[in-house]
């Protein structure tokens, strides 16, 4: 579904990603991960065509996402939720879920998010900005799954969220997860990558170095601790 | 009482006294006041179509008076130089501002910020002296004068036209009415949220699939089409086109009544143009220097109440509606 080849990006004249390569499969979900500042936000910006990518190639279904606008990412079916939620805080609740729409959603779809979310059913005409982090990270996630995306990219989305929300942000995507849609996580919380993820890429200085099943990596302490810092 | 209902009730007051103006004004001061309104609301439009670009879209654009004088000269030239009648002078003068904004927003809506707003004040600027140089066919420093052609004629002898002072006022009101119809339907379609996420948030915008650059430019389009109608308006109004509506300070003139009455509210450029004629009407022939207190009506604004009059009313019927049965309607704020 979605392969990235040796990609490059560079910040100004700071070179960030050295030759990053991944491959996400239809339906899977795949953890990305390493410590701060290793690239992994970059490497997402550049699937996303925010940040663009030097050298490699990025082929999404047989796109070449470093070849079209970030505009025209979204349409390719890639849904992604930035680090801070992103979401839009002077738009109302059901605003934000319809802005990526040209038209008026259908009142199933809006059904079908409430269903999965419904704290944003109660607060649908509350404006974004005063909903909770973990409300807010539930309207980034819902804003994405109204676009019906293939793939849903989600940097660090339980960042700065109230443990009690972390599981429910947790289940939502696994749940999202099993309706078919194809999962890259970034995440600090390395248990939720492990609980969530079937597979992780380790990250380090702005390339993969290395890669394996979640219950493999599990028992590879030693791989854990070199390149996270920590034992599970 | 709920603040929708709130909002209801003083757009159809503003609507009662509109319609009520030419009978009502005369009763209380001097009639030419009936006229003063007439220009306010014209001069509203022109601040709305910066409140579309500054409130909506986060555009500051100091060129609006281009596409007004435009819609001047399309009317005055239509007119005086092509032998149009009304209605063709009229869909001239607008297609003429329309099609200028879509030219000059090719190329300002690449840039954001202080460079859009060099470069409206630099577009402004070429076409004001390009009027000015251009005598045979702008007057030049004279401008255009041209005779009201009727709106419409019926049979030999019955036309009806803006020489009548009551159906001019009349005209203008419907139209300038028509017009904030017109924004409050496009700014509660699709096309009006893309403008606010845009304005919130460009890089998540485009994340979102929303593109931006098109949707800045249509922005700019809607807001030259607004300002080509004031435009075109004016003209009728005063029966002759100049340039000097086109220079930049005008633009400037219209991006205080915007953030006056409150950028980012539909009738906000009404209160503040209103708010601000009637203080040069009042103020300019006793006291000269009367721009020093526009000035500072603008520091206090800008300071104390950056929303304007128009953020001040919905704070204050939002504080009082959520005081009295706890409702709070946030999202009031882009509705009207």
């Amino acid at each position: 579904m979605l392969e990235l080849s040796n990609v490059q990006a560079h910040y100004g004249k700071v070179h960030v990603l050295h030759g990053c390569s991944l491959k996400v499969n239809d339906g899977e979900a795949i953890g990305l991960l390493g410590r701060n500042g290793v690239g992994k936000t970059t490497a997402l910006k550049t699937i996303m065509g925010l940040v663009p990518a030097t050298a490699g190639n990025i082929a999404f279904n047989g796109t070449h996402l470093n070849k079209i606008p970030a505009h025209k990412i979204a349409g390719e079916g890639i849904g992604y939720v930035p680090q801070g939620r992103g979401i839009f805080p002077s738009l109302s609740v059901k605003e934000n879920l319809e802005i990526g729409l040209a038209k008026a959603p259908e009142a199933e779809t809006l059904e079908h998010v409430f269903a999965r979310f419904p704290r944003l059913k109660e607060r649908a005409g509350q404006s974004g900005g005063t909903l909770s982090g973990g409300e807010q990270q539930m309207l980034a996630i819902a804003r994405c799954l109204i676009l019906k995306p293939k793939l849903l990219i989600l940097d660090e989305p339980t960042e700065g969220i109230m443990p009690i929300l972390v599981q429910d942000i947790r289940k939502e995507i696994a749940a999202v997860n099993k309706t078919g849609v194809s999962i890259l996580l970034v995440e600090q919380n390395i248990k939720t990558a492990l609980k969530l993820c079937s597979r992780i890429y380790l990250m380090e200085k702005g390339a993969i170095v290395h890669e394996a099943a979640t219950d493999e990596l599990q028992e590879d302490k030693e791989t854990l601790y070199r390149y996270l810092g920590v034992s599970v | 009482m709920t603040p929708t209902k709130v909002h209801q009730l003083g757009i159809i007051a503003l609507i009662v006294f509109t319609v009520a103006a030419p009978w009502v004004l005369p009763l209380f001061v001097d009639s030419f006041w009936v006229d003063i309104y007439s220009e306010m609301l014209i001069w509203s439009l022109l601040a709305a179509s910066v409140n579309l670009l500054f409130g909506y879209v986060g555009l500051l654009s100091f060129g609006q008076a281009l596409f007004f004088g435009m819609g001047m000269y399309g009317v005055a030239i239509g007119i005086a130089k092509m032998g149009l009648g009304f209605w063709p002078a009229f869909g001239f003068g607008t297609f003429l501002a329309t099609a200028m904004a879509a030219v000059a927003g090719v190329f300002a809506v690449r840039l954001t910020w202080h460079y859009f707003a060099i470069i409206t004040v630099v577009f402004s600027l070429i076409f004001y002296f390009t009027a000015l140089s251009w005598k045979p066919l702008t007057g030049g420093d004279d401008g255009l004068p041209f005779s009201m052609p009727p709106i419409f004629t019926f049979g030999e002898d019955v036309k009806l036209s803006l020489t009548n002072t009551t159906i001019q006022y009349y005209f203008i009101a419907l139209t300038v009415g028509l017009c904030y119809t017109l924004l409050a339907i496009v700014l509660r379609s699709p096309l009006g949220r893309a403008f606010r996420t845009v304005k919130e948030n460009d890089m998540r915008a485009s994340l979102i699939g929303l593109n931006v650059y098109l949707v800045r430019l249509t922005a700019f389009i809607c807001a030259g089409f607004i300002a080509g109608v004031a435009g075109s308006l004016f003209a009728f109004f005063g029966r002759y086109a100049s340039a000097s509506y086109m220079f930049y300070h005008v633009s400037g003139e219209a991006v205080v009544w915007a953030i006056i009455g409150g950028v980012g509210t539909l009738l906000g450029p009404v209160v503040g143009t209103s708010l601000l004629i009637i203080l040069r009407e009042e103020l300019s022939h006793v006291w000269e220097h009367y721009l020093l207190l526009v000035g500072s009506i603008v520091i206090i604004v800008v300071i104390f109440a950056p929303r304007g009059l128009g953020g001040l009313w919905h704070g204050l019927v939002n504080r009082l509606a959520s005081r009295n049965d706890g409702t709070l309607d946030s999202s009031e704020e882009t509705k009207l």
